[in-house]
């Protein structure tokens, strides 16, 4: 995982709550694919970072986990967003929405107006 | 907020950590199983898929040490861990944590259950509307009666009820209060209805109900108009009453009952919880409560203090405002009416003054039982202290390997409140059980007591007590733990480092445990001290054997004092002849059972005395001719009464020796005449006899032995000269027939007259134990706590010495390697500690010996500095330390000093 970005902190519960938005309930190991593939291999997740992030999203009460059989007849857990996991989504869009505008305008060169 | 949820489900979640950590695992593999999908699927078989997954997902078990991590169980698991580790050590050192949990059992438990009974009796409001704005009032005397035609003599100073005409110029005058209510206890005989008996009453004014803000829980109070002669046939009766003797009648109001003989309307029930404001002086509970009634002459008498009087402060006014405007208006009333000049109204929160009597004895067991759970923590931390140094090593390995201080720390303090939380819970138990033995053997002259339960407020006080127990004998000592060098203790093979701090404290933990316990033991003993000396008081009479009943004939059936005086000499002479009984006697008051104060005038001998006569004050009596032989009283000089001094012969009465000192001067009273006031009939004084403490054996205040007051013996069947109703009947019998005469006097009275109940039948013995019951309920507490103490100090020497003996094995085993015997080794260290013992000893009788005055009420006749008392104390502390010092130290080196040295 030597040239992988690591999982800047934070954003990885942003992406595992966009990628249940989007694909609707999913597990563990569907997301990972779904996250690899969506940052054309640029985040490769591992086990050891994947479920403790689930674990903790899960404590806070923005995504369930129910017991289900995924497309090859595997038992997997499969976990769905919340209505609060909802809200929480919309305000992390939010936060990274302007954080990114913030670090853009940083990164564009002096005088150069972003917008 | 959403921190605190994450926590619960943290909790929620380790409570089924084991099915978790499954779902986990499985979660895991199904992972590792899609993978292995995925790359067969790619096309590479199926060991070589199931290898090259390994290769991406690395160990599962880390990821599953991950996962748990994420969940949070590590703190919950430290904890577990460190509470189990805690135990476990508790449980490897059975005599410390026995000798810890003991210690704080006696202090947790005292202090739980003696602050269950201040609360009861001091700190829970009555149970009244607004009760901080009840007050009592009184008034104070300062000379003794006056009447026409005579004057009084100054006296001291003396709190009194209220004169009823006083009474109703408060009402009218002072505007603090708004409203004021005047009641008077007495007695009823209920008949009718089942067996006669006779219960305890008030008579109050209808203002009574109001001013407590209590209303009957069935009927209706009095009304204004039954205050008066002819509209007063009605009763309110107690919850008590009601259920026991008309079976909780549903339809008791409006029920006519029978009163001393007369009707009464029923109007209503109180509810079940009520208790009088009189509560604190009488020993059983108001049953019926009835119009009072002031007669006119009552109303224009100012010398008759006969009423209690409670007030409700106008809403605004404070208590000192109010004080001041009645002690104002006492003192024009008493400008106004010269005769009762003399009178100074006051008046306090009825909540303070119903617990006057027993609040200092209150604050100091409070105290006594504060410095013994003071002398607990200190044993507790002194036992921690030394465990501390004996982990040192253990403790510095934990450092070196890598502990954060937080850590260590940590786990001292769980292993403290685990310490504490045994403690405290065994205390909790033990503090209910001590409370209800204490209600059981309080004396009935503590009010509220018998309501006193541990109830929230106790049981947080208890937990803050654990709290801060806690904190204080196990943070230190973890503290200082854990700035222990691990390297220098680690060099230091058999010495910790800590030691010598520890050392520098130990003496001083020494000297305090021995300085707390001499001042508890100090108390003990200056309450033993009191209480010997007053069962030493002589009487003057026997109580022993002597059986005593009232039976309270009421004027409707009994009207003159010809009546009454048939009914008892029928009854003596039928319990004469009752098997076992000695002798039987009857008059209006027995000793014990009630005084009877009146005044006369003194005929002078020789020319007529210038100026008006003086009224005189003598306790009455009027006695059966067997009275002398019955209660013990030896006749000193003259004669007896004797069954010749009938009405219609010579009025003749017989005097105690403090008579003839007190009021004549010291001249002899045979031979002198008294009269009931001036140109009243003659009494010829025939006889003297012995002086007796009627009421006990001491003073009111109970400092001190009760004062000799005169007394006049009149023939029972002269009462015609003064108004003293006949009452009481004395029977002395063999100790055999003790159990005999109670059923004898209530079948010959029934005989008598069915109609008739009787009271307060007890020995006179057991009235005397009443009497001083406060004064050895006070010192079986002290006695309590002061053996705990005792127990304590000795326990903590003990332990402390033979630490400290084990410390200097080493050096100890040196010195008798080089031939020092070990006789002198052992007077050594003894005399080390012996001389730590008796600094401990000097401290705390010094203490005591400044703080003593605060027991001083508390005291009978012995001073609070009573040399002796301290001389013992000290001397037996200092003997039983140092030989607790010697049986330590005397163990702990005996042992072969070539094994130590090795």
């Amino acid at each position: 995982m030597s040239d992988r970005t690591d999982v800047l902190q934070g954003t990885l519960a942003l992406m595992i709550l966009k990628t249940l938005d989007s694909l609707g309930p999913q597990h563990g190991y569907g997301m990972a694919r779904r996250i690899e593939q969506v940052s054309h291999d640029a985040l490769k997740l591992n086990q050891g970072t994947l479920y403790p992030a689930l674990v903790k999203l899960e404590q806070q009460g923005w995504i369930r986990g129910k017991w289900g059989m995924s497309e090859n007849n595997r038992k997997a857990k499969f976990y769905s967003l919340t209505p609060r996991g909802q809200k929480q989504l919309v305000a992390e869009e939010d936060k990274w929405a302007r954080v990114a505008l913030v670090v853009g305008r940083f990164l564009t060169p002096a005088g150069g107006d972003p917008s | 907020m959403s921190g605190l949820k994450r926590w619960c489900a943290r909790l929620l979640e380790w409570r089924r950590r084991r099915e978790i950590e499954r779902d986990q695992a499985e979660e895991l593999q199904s992972h590792f199983d899609h993978l292995i999908d995925d790359h067969i699927r790619r096309g590479l078989p199926p060991a070589e898929a199931r290898r090259q997954a390994s290769l991406e997902l690395g160990g599962l078990d880390q990821a599953r040490s991950l996962a748990r991590d994420a969940r949070g169980f590590r703190p919950i698991d430290a904890l577990v861990a460190d509470t189990q580790l805690a135990c476990g050590q508790l449980r490897k050192t059975p005599a410390f944590t026995l000798a810890a949990v003991v210690t704080l059992t006696l202090g947790i438990g005292a202090n739980t259950a003696i602050f269950s009974v201040v609360d009861a009796v001091m700190l829970r409001p009555l149970p009244y509307t607004d009760p901080d704005r009840v007050v009592v009032l009184w008034e104070e005397l300062s000379t003794s009666l006056v009447g026409p035609g005579v004057v009084g003599l100054p006296i001291a100073p003396m709190r009194t009820s209220v004169a009823p005409a006083n009474y109703v110029d408060y009402q009218a005058r002072v505007r603090a209060f708004d409203s004021l209510a005047a009641f008077a206890p007495t007695g009823r005989n209920v008949t009718g209805d089942g067996t006669p008996e006779r219960v305890p009453a008030e008579e109050v004014t209808a203002s009574y109900f109001r001013v407590v803000g209590v209303s009957p829980a069935m009927g209706r109070a009095f009304l204004d108009s039954e205050n008066v002669a002819g509209n007063d046939r009605v009763a309110v009766i107690s919850h008590g009453l009601w259920q026991r003797r008309y079976g909780a009648d549903p339809a008791i109001v409006g029920r006519v009952i029978e009163l001393n003989g007369q009707p009464h309307e029923v109007v209503g029930v109180m509810p079940a919880d009520f208790a009088g404001p009189s509560t604190a002086q009488q020993l059983d509970q108001v049953s019926v409560w009835l119009p009072i009634v002031f007669e006119p002459e009552v109303l224009t008498n100012r010398q008759e203090h006969i009423v209690s009087v409670i007030g409700r402060l106008t809403p605004g006014v404070t208590l000192v405002a109010a004080q001041q405007e009645l002690a104002a208006v006492s003192q024009a009333i008493g400008r106004d009416f010269p005769e009762a000049a003399t009178t100074r109204a006051y008046a306090d929160v009825l909540r303070r003054d119903q617990v006057t009597a027993v609040r200092r004895m209150l604050m100091v067991l409070l105290a006594a039982v504060g410095l013994v759970l003071l002398l607990a923590c200190v044993n507790v931390a002194g036992l921690l202290m030394v465990r501390a140094v004996g982990r040192q090593r253990e403790i510095a390995i934990r450092y070196a390997l890598g502990a954060s201080r937080a850590r260590v720390l940590f786990e001292q303090l769980v292993q403290s409140l685990v310490l504490a939380g045994l403690g405290g819970a065994s205390g909790l138990v033990f503090g209910v059980w001590i409370t209800r033995v204490l209600v059981r053997l309080a004396p009935a002259t503590i009010p509220h007591i018998q309501t006193a339960a541990p109830d929230l407020r106790v049981v947080t006080f208890t937990a803050v007590m654990i709290v801060i127990t806690a904190l204080a004998f196990g943070l230190w000592p973890a503290w200082q733990a854990s700035r222990t060098d691990p390297i220098d203790t680690l060099k230091a093979h058999d010495r910790p480092a800590a030691g010598g701090w520890v050392l520098k404290r130990r003496s001083g933990l020494l000297i305090a445990e021995v300085a707390v316990s001499t001042i508890v033991l100090v108390g003990a003993a200056l309450m033993i001290k009191s209480l010997v000396t007053l069962n030493r008081v002589d009487l003057g009479f026997d109580p022993t054997n002597v059986v005593a009943a009232s039976v309270v004939l009421p004027p409707a059936q009994y009207p003159t004092p010809a009546a009454r005086l048939i009914f008892f000499e029928a009854l003596e002479t039928r319990l004469r002849q009752e098997p076992g009984v000695r002798t039987v006697a009857f008059g209006n008051r027995l000793p014990l059972r009630g005084d009877w104060i009146s005044g006369m005038v003194i005929d002078p001998v020789g020319a007529p005395v210038e100026g008006p006569p003086v009224m005189r004050e003598a306790g009455f009596q009027a006695v059966s001719p067997s009275y002398f032989e019955t209660v013990g009283i030896a006749v000193r000089a003259g004669r007896g009464l004797l069954p010749g001094d009938v009405a219609g012969s010579e009025a003749i009465a017989v005097v105690n020796e403090t008579f003839g000192r007190a009021l004549l001067g010291g001249e002899h009273p045979i031979g002198r005449v008294v009269r009931r006031g001036p140109g009243m009939p003659a009494i010829t004084i025939v006889g003297l006899v012995g002086d007796i403490r009627r009421t006990g054996r001491a003073d009111e205040a109970g400092h001190r032995a009760a004062e000799m007051v005169p007394q006049v013996y009149l023939a029972a069947a002269q009462t015609t000269l003064y108004p003293l109703p006949l009452r009481d009947i004395a029977v002395k019998v063999e100790a055999a027939a003790l159990g005999r005469v109670r059923p004898a006097i209530e079948r010959i009275v029934a005989d008598l007259d069915p109609n008739q109940p009787i009271t307060a039948a007890r020995t006179l013995e057991a009235t005397l134990a009443l009497g001083s019951a406060n004064k050895r309920f006070q010192t079986a507490l002290f006695m309590i706590f002061g053996g705990v103490a005792f127990g304590l100090a000795l326990v903590g020497i003990y332990g402390v010495v033979a630490y400290g003996v084990s410390q200097r094995a080493a050096e100890i085993a040196l010195r008798m390697a080089l031939g020092a015997t070990r006789g002198q080794v052992l007077r050594d260290v003894v005399g080390r500690y012996a001389r730590q013992v008796s600094a401990g000893v000097a401290v705390g009788l010094t203490t005591a010996y400044l703080s003593s005055g605060v027991v001083a009420d508390l005291l009978f006749e012995i001073e609070p500095t009573e040399p002796l008392v301290y001389g013992l104390v000290g001397v037996l502390l200092v003997a039983s330390g140092t030989a607790a010092a010697g049986i330590a130290a005397n163990r702990a080196t005996r042992v072969d000093p070539m094994l130590v040295l090795k």
